[in-house]
């Protein structure tokens, strides 16, 4: 009775520790106002977008960042902004971190460090009766992508790589102010070919089923990462904790299979990670 | 002494130094403004700005006055057309009649002259051709009220006298009539003119290569938001500046032989 008594202690006092473990790593700031302050630019299907029919903000981004928040034990109030905004918004600390289908990339750790949670790469697509059968018949011809990403350097390390290291033409890049932006001109026949990130693909074709085509691979790997200012290492690691925690017990998965998008888990989450 | 103008001078004073004191210690990092402040992809976008700027206030002007000349026709079709016209583009948000030029071709996929020469409208509304246009003809529906009231604000006798020497309804207005309104004209057409220097920031978002399309571009790569939009405010500011005295020239130019006070 005694050695059962023990045990029901030590296994009680660690399972306290456990969860004070948890909690105290959230900073105190959080912890007491119970409130975690997340910006995202909800433009970006299926990742963080407003849904149509009730304006309800939804998305992979959307519930992972809730689910963190119910694992830190607090709870989540979300706000939009423009793309270009949330990274100022990380520095004024208008938001606790970004979750925002941000990639995790060099000239951004500078000022941020990163938690990476997604595969992720730019893919070429192209309307469904395109000409084009694979990336290479792109060389010359017109590519857009939206002008605020880090895909439009990307679109011209590609073209010297592939198009003018072989001798052909360098692709043209044709800016445009979001994706859907980016859509419409393709549809009008002003770009040739679009570039988006591989995760928001199976989404975009399926709202508009047989419109489009995917081109090939992704032409870039990198990773989504859950951004946070350089000096909130706490927050970072308590995040961390709780998105392992998510991936151990496979509500993670669950969340990315529901979008279709179980290929581009990662086994662990990974800080700065990135290769790009 | 006027005590109570140096007080107030003097609290103004403090407040502007207090504001001055909070940028300058604030998170806003002045070397990157000092650094983007003359690239040439800055000076490339104001020099399109004002190009722009020019040239759809030219456009305004053109279509206002002759909106405004057929506002006040006593013909019925051209009165109904007139006010149809400055009805439609100034009830219309200027952001949408940018994004419907620029994307034309959803609804007009080939413009020509059928027989002649036709073309895909995606290849003739360029971002330059979309903003002159979206711009200049919003502009024209604003100053056609301008120009209006100018016209209307000539004494009539002036017109009966043009009349009486047998100069038609057109020759009285273009050589009589609208030299005098200049003067009445040219205050809000100034003002109008500031405004559209910075109106074409907004046709940014159909890729027209100006200022803030181009600033935008640079905080896209380097996330300096604020300093790039201090960098692209302080070119708007330079630019008006000198615009104002230029605006005070041409109004007394145009008020010469008239004086408020005096003979």
């Amino acid at each position: 009775m005694t050695q059962f008594r023990i045990f029901a202690a030590t296994a009680l006092a660690s399972l306290m520790a456990m969860g004070a473990a948890q909690a105290a790593a959230l900073p105190d700031v959080i912890r007491k106002a119970g409130v975690l302050h997340l910006s995202v630019n909800a433009t970006y299907a299926p990742m963080e977008y407003h849904d149509p029919a009730t304006n309800q903000l939804m998305g992979l981004d959307v519930e992972l960042g809730e689910a963190l928040g119910k694992r830190l034990g607090v709870k989540v109030e979300w706000t939009d902004v423009a793309f270009a905004e949330l990274i100022p918004s990380l520095a004024t600390g208008r938001t606790d971190f970004i979750i925002s289908g941000l990639s995790d990339r060099a000239a951004r750790r500078e000022t941020m460090d990163f938690i990476d949670y997604l595969k992720t790469g730019a893919q070429f697509f192209v309307m469904a009766d395109s000409a084009a059968k694979e990336p290479a018949d792109l060389c010359g011809k017109k590519l857009g992508t939206t002008r605020s990403t880090s895909f439009p350097g990307d679109i011209e390390a590609w073209s010297k790589k592939t198009c003018e290291a072989a001798g052909k033409p360098a692709v043209q890049y044709v800016p445009g102010e979001n994706s859907i932006d980016v859509r419409n001109q393709m549809k009008q026949g002003r770009i040739d070919a679009a570039v988006q990130g591989s995760e928001t693909l199976p989404y975009a074709m399926s709202n508009e089923a047989g419109k489009y085509r995917i081109l090939g691979a992704p032409f870039t790997l990198g990773y989504q990462g859950i951004a946070f200012r350089k000096t909130d290492t706490a927050l970072r690691e308590a995040v961390m904790e709780a998105l392992g925690g998510m991936i151990a017990d496979g509500s993670y998965v669950a969340i990315l299979g529901k979008y279709g998008l179980a290929a581009n888990a990662v086994s662990t989450p990974l800080v700065n990670a990135s290769p790009l | 002494m006027h005590w109570g103008r140096w007080f107030a001078a003097a609290v103004i004073l403090a407040l502007l130094a207090l504001l001055a004191r909070a940028f300058a210690l604030g998170q806003i990092e002045w070397p990157y403004v000092a650094r983007f402040l003359t690239v040439p992809v800055i000076i490339n976008g104001i020099i399109n700005t004002v190009v722009m700027a020019v040239l759809a206030m030219a456009l305004g002007i053109a279509l206002g006055v002759t909106i405004a000349i057929m506002r006040l026709s006593p013909n019925p079709v051209l009165k109904s057309v007139a006010s149809g016209y400055t009805w439609l583009f100034r009830g219309t948000p200027l952001i949408l009649q940018l994004l419907l030029w620029f994307n034309l071709a959803l609804v007009f996929p080939t413009l020509g002259i059928p027989g002649i020469w036709s073309g895909r409208a995606v290849d003739i509304m360029t971002p330059f051709l979309s903003a002159l246009l979206g711009l200049g003809i919003n502009q024209g529906a604003y100053t056609s009220e301008v120009i209006r009231a100018g016209i209307l604000s000539v004494d009539t006798g002036q017109y009966e006298a043009a009349q009486s020497i047998g100069m038609g309804r057109l020759r009285a207005l273009r050589r009589i009539i609208l030299p005098q309104a200049m003067r009445v004209v040219l205050p809000p057409l100034g003002n109008e003119f500031i405004g559209m220097v910075k109106a074409t920031s907004l046709a940014s978002v159909i890729q027209y290569p100006e200022v803030l399309h181009n600033a935008e571009n640079i905080y896209y790569a380097n996330s300096r938001v604020i300093e790039l939009l201090i960098v692209a405010g302080i070119w708007y500011l330079a630019v008006v500046s000198v615009l104002t005295p230029l605006q005070m020239l041409l109004e007394r130019r145009f008020a010469r032989g008239t004086t408020r006070m005096g003979r």
